[in-house]
C-alpha cells in the first residue's frame, strides 16, 4: 500500500493517524513540524501528506506552499487536518494548493475513505 | 465651616495667611521700636513697646476681619479674659517673629486642606492600585505555570494511553487471528502428508476415518460369519469321511473274515485248495493293509478334525463377538460422529462470535481514536490562553513601573516594596489567591468539545477542493 507522511506537533495525534492508516496496510512516516517534514521528504518519497495547520517553527499553510514548490510534490495529494473549520483558513489552504480538508477530531472511517479517494 | 483659632501657645502653627500690608506695618513698627530702644531710657522704651504692641494687636484684629468674611465670631474683639491670652499669644508670636514667613489667609488654608485631602485619597488609591496589580500579576504568573504544566501532564498521559491502546489492539488482533487459524485453518488446506490443518477439517477427517473403520469391522464380522458357515460345512464333511472310514474298515474286516473263511474252505478241500488258500492269504494281507491305511487316514482325519474344531471354536466365539462388537462399534462411532458434528457446530459458532466481536472492537477502536484526539484540541486551546496571560503580566508590569517612577513614596507602604519588581521576572513565587481569567482568549475558533457524530455547524467535516 501507500507511503503517507503525517505532520502534527502533538505526538498523540500522530499516533492516532498512524494507527488508523497502518490498520489497512499503509506505511506512515511522522514529523513534528513543517521543517522536519521537509527534511524527511528530502530522503523519502511519499504518496500522500496529511498536515496540521497550527504548528511551531513552520505552520501548515507555509509548509504546503513550500511543498508545492518542489517538483516531486507538485501533484501529490495534501490533506489539511485542524480544529478550525472556518472558511478563511480553508480558502487559504485551497489557495496554497491543498487537496482537501479534514476537521479534528477525525472519524477514522472518514479518514480512510478520503485517503482511498485521493490516492485513486 | 467655622474656623476657631486661639492665641494659645499650643497652636504654634499659623494656619491663616495674613495680607501684605499687615506684614509691612508689623515690620515697620518693630524696626522703629528696636532702633529707638538703645537711645532712650528704659521706661521710655517700655512705654513705647507697650504702645507698639497695642497697635499690633489692633492691626492684627483688623487684618483678620478683613480676610475672613464668613466667620463673624472670630472678628469680635476678644473679651477681658481672652485679651490676657491674646497678650500672651502675641508675646509668643513676637518671640517667634523671625520664623513667621507667611501666614496664609483662611480661604487659602481651606483650599489647601481640601487639596491635601484629595491628594491623600489619591495617594491611598494609587497604593491600593499598585498593591492589587502586584498581586494579580503574581497570580497571573502562577496561573500561567499551572496551565503549562496541565498541558505537559495531559500530553504525557495522552501519549501513554495512545501507545497502550495501540498495543492492546494489536494483541487482540493476534489473538483473534490465532483462534481463527486453530478453528478454521487456512480454508481446509492439508499439509504434505495429508494431515488436516484446521480443527474443522480434523473433525471431518476423523469422522470419515472412524466410519471407514466401523465399516471394515462390520465387513470382517460378516466374513467371519461366512467362514464359520464354511467350517460348519467342512466339519460335516469330515464327519462323513469318518463315517466312510468306518465303512471301509468294516469292509476290510469283512474282507479279512471272508479271506479267513476262504482259507478254511481251502484247507478243507485239501491240496486242490492250496492255490486258493494262498490267494486267500494275500487277500487277508491286503485287507490288513487297507486297515492300516484306514487307520492312518483316520489318524490324519483326527488331527484335521481336532485342528478344525479348534479353529471352529475360535471362529465361533470370534464371529459372534465380532458381530456384537461390530454393531456396538458402529453405534459408538455414530454417537461419536454426532458429537463431532456438535463440535463442528460449536467451532462454527465460535468463529462467527469471534468475527462479531472483531467488528464490535473495530467500532470501539473508532470511538477511542476520535476521543484520544482530545488532548491535541484542549492543549491548543490552553496554549491559546498563555499569550494573553503573558500580555496581561507585561502590561501590569509596565504600568507598575510607570506608577512607581511617578511617586517613589508609593513603594514605602507596600508590604513587599521593591522586591516584587524584580520578582516579576523570577520563577519562584508563593501563590496568593489565584483569580482565574474570566475570559480565556482563544486563537482557535469556538468549537464544541470533540463529538463522535459529524454534524458541525461551520461546515462539513471533510472537504475536497
Amino acid at each position: 500500500m501507500a507511503t503517507i507522511l503525517t505532520v502534527d506537533d502533538t505526538a498523540s495525534m500522530r499516533q492516532m493517524i498512524s494507527f488508523t492508516l497502518n490498520s489497512v496496510g499503509h506505511e506512515v512516516l511522522q514529523a513534528a513540524d513543517g521543517r522536519e517534514a521537509l527534511s524527511i521528504l528530502q530522503n523519502k518519497k511519499v504518496d500522500l501528506v496529511i498536515t496540521d495547520v497550527n504548528m511551531p517553527n513552520m505552520d501548515g499553510i507555509t509548509f504546503v506552499k513550500s511543498l508545492r514548490e518542489l517538483i516531486d510534490y507538485k501533484f501529490t495529494p495534501i490533506l489539511m487536518l485542524t480544529t478550525e473549520s472556518q472558511d478563511a483558513k480553508r480558502q487559504q489552504g485551497k489557495t496554497v494548493g491543498a487537496t482537501g480538508w479534514i476537521v479534528k477530531p477525525f472519524n477514522p472511517e472518514q479518514l480512510l475513505n478520503v485517503v482511498k479517494k485521493v490516492l485513486g | 465651616m467655622s474656623v476657631s483659632f486661639s492665641f494659645s501657645p499650643s497652636s504654634m502653627r499659623l494656619p491663616v495667611s495674613m495680607p501684605r500690608w499687615w506684614r509691612w506695618a508689623m515690620g515697620g513698627l518693630l524696626a522703629t521700636w528696636l532702633w529707638a530702644v538703645p537711645f532712650v531710657s528704659w521706661w521710655v522704651a517700655l512705654g513705647s513697646g507697650l504702645c507698639a504692641m497695642l497697635t499690633l494687636t489692633v492691626l492684627t484684629f483688623y487684618a483678620r476681619q478683613h480676610s475672613n468674611k464668613d466667620d463673624i465670631g472670630a472678628v469680635l474683639p476678644p473679651s477681658e479674659d481672652e485679651s490676657q491670652d491674646v497678650f500672651e499669644q502675641v508675646d509668643a508670636l513676637m518671640s517667634h517673629s523671625k520664623d513667621i514667613e507667611h501666614i496664609p489667609q483662611v480661604e487659602e488654608v481651606l483650599e489647601s486642606m481640601a487639596q491635601d485631602n484629595q491628594r491623600r485619597r489619591l495617594d491611598d488609591l494609587m497604593r491600593r492600585w499598585v498593591d492589587v496589580a502586584q498581586r494579580y500579576s503574581e497570580a497571573a504568573l502562577v496561573l500561567r505555570r499551572e496551565i503549562y504544566s496541565v498541558i505537559k501532564q495531559t500530553e504525557q498521559a495522552a501519549n501513554t494511553i495512545a501507545s497502550s491502546f495501540e498495543a492492546v489492539i494489536n494483541k487482540a488482533t493476534i489473538q483473534a487471528r490465532q483462534a481463527m487459524e486453530l478453528l478454521e485453518g487456512t480454508q481446509g488446506a492439508t499439509s504434505d502428508d495429508g494431515t488436516p490443518q484446521s480443527l474443522k477439517d480434523f473433525i471431518q477427517v476423523s469422522d470419515e476415518r472412524l466410519n471407514k473403520m466401523a465399516d471394515e469391522v462390520v465387513r470382517v464380522a460378516d466374513l467371519s460369519v461366512n467362514m464359520v458357515r464354511e467350517l460348519d460345512g467342512v466339519q460335516t464333511r469330515t464327519q462323513a469321511i469318518d463315517g466312510f472310514l468306518l465303512d471301509v474298515e468294516k469292509l476290510a474286516d469283512q474282507t479279512s473274515l471272508l479271506a479267513l473263511n476262504a482259507d478254511i474252505e481251502a484247507a478243507r478241500v485239501g491240496e486242490h485248495g492250496r492255490g486258493f488258500s494262498v490267494v486267500a492269504q494275500e487277500v487277508r494281507r491286503l485287507s490288513q493293509r487297507s486297515h492300516e491305511f484306514s487307520d492312518r487316514i483316520r489318524q490324519h482325519l483326527k488331527e484335521v478334525r481336532s485342528g478344525l474344531s479348534r479353529t471352529y471354536g475360535n471362529m465361533r466365539t470370534l464371529s459372534a463377538a465380532d458381530m456384537e462388537h461390530a454393531l456396538t462399534i458402529k453405534e459408538d462411532v455414530l454417537s461419536l460422529t454426532q458429537s463431532l458434528e456438535g463440535k463442528n457446530r460449536e467451532v462454527a459458532e465460535t468463529v462467527s462470535r469471534i468475527n462479531e466481536i472483531s467488528k464490535e472492537i473495530a467500532q470501539d477502536v473508532r470511538n477511542v481514536v476520535i476521543s484520544l484526539q482530545f488532548h491535541d484540541i484542549t492543549s491548543q486551546k490552553l496554549s491559546g490562553m498563555l499569550e494573553p496571560m503573558d500580555e496581561l503580566r507585561r502590561t501590569l508590569y509596565h504600568l507598575m513601573q510607570e506608577t512607581v517612577s511617578l511617586d517613589k513614596n508609593l513603594l514605602k507602604n507596600l508590604p513587599k516594596n521593591e522586591r516584587w519588581l524584580s520578582r516579576l521576572q523570577e520563577e519562584t513565587l508563593p501563590a496568593p489567591e489565584i483569580e482565574p481569567s474570566k475570559e480565556p482568549a482563544r486563537k482557535e475558533s469556538t468549537q464544541e468539545p470533540p463529538r463522535l457524530r459529524e454534524a458541525i455547524d461551520n461546515g462539513p467535516a471533510v472537504e475536497l477542493f
